[in-house]
């Protein structure tokens, strides 16, 4: 028997439920533009757990940074709840940088 | 090099990937939800004890993760039906159930208002009035 994949299979919910809460108050507070950012960050995390050698801390990590992958694909949906009202809209955030510079979402339809 | 990590990782960004599309598209074709919840729930304690009879620790943390997002996924089916009867998702009216959805709940639609790219500011009721119904607004304005 063994209690490892358990173990992490439990963490990956919390880590998965924490991921909700941090896409919601990264893009209220920050914008979805900094996505890329978000995802670089993410796949550090992934390449980092490679040099962990204990399997719970390894997984971990790893499992964290697929949570950042994937949040940075939610950031964007998440920008048009909160411009629809489901969410609280904020409209002073602080801007990702070289934001200026980057053509993302310049309109209403896809 | 350590590969649990690796594995993890791919493991939890295909099954995040995996059960968005199979709640999305399962609850708009489906009639009964209950049997793919039951399903779903199923499959997620047939991979929790495989989790806990592998020896191997990439398989049974691969097993541990995929299991419990089939358990999330029985969980997020009941949600997605809400999201329908609120109207945050459209409705499909070629699903029976849907189509009772669409006659019950007056917020329900066929509108999928989320396929937009943010514009940067918040919308009026109005707008999302105008998005939601875009042919009877159209007409009242021709009357006015």
């Amino acid at each position: 028997m063994n209690p490892f994949g358990l173990v992490i299979g439990f963490l990956t919910l919390i880590i998965i439920g924490l991921g909700f809460v941090w896409v919601i108050f990264g893009e209220r507070y920050f914008s979805y533009r900094w996505w890329p950012y978000v995802i670089v960050f993410g796949l550090v995390l992934v390449g980092s757990s490679m040099f962990i050698d204990n399997d719970y801390l390894s997984a971990i990590v790893g499992v964290i940074g697929a949570s950042f992958i994937w949040g940075s694909t939610e950031l964007k949906d998440q920008a048009v709840r909160s411009e629809l009202g489901w969410f609280q809209y904020r409209a002073n955030k602080i801007r990702a940088p070289f934001e200026k510079s980057r053509e993302m979402g310049t309109g209403p339809d896809k | 090099m350590n590969t649990i990590g690796l594995i993890a990782a791919t493991t939890t960004i295909l099954t995040i990937w995996f059960g968005h599309v199979l709640v999305r598209e399962l609850e708009a074709r489906i009639s009964r939800i209950l049997p793919a919840i039951l399903i779903c729930v199923l499959l997620g304690i047939i991979f929790e004890i495989g989790a806990w009879v592998s020896v191997q620790p990439a398989i049974s943390a691969a097993s541990g993760i995929i299991g419990i997002t089939f358990l999330w996924d029985a969980l997020e089916l009941i949600r997605q039906e809400k999201r329908v009867k609120i109207g945050h998702t459209a409705a499909n009216p070629r699903n029976p159930r849907h189509a009772r959805i669409l006659l019950q709940y007056p917020s329900a639609t066929t509108v999928d208002i989320m396929d937009r790219n943010p514009r940067g500011s918040p919308y009026t009721q109005a707008q999302i009035e105008s998005i939601l119904h875009p042919l009877e607004i159209a007409a009242e304005e021709k009357t006015e």
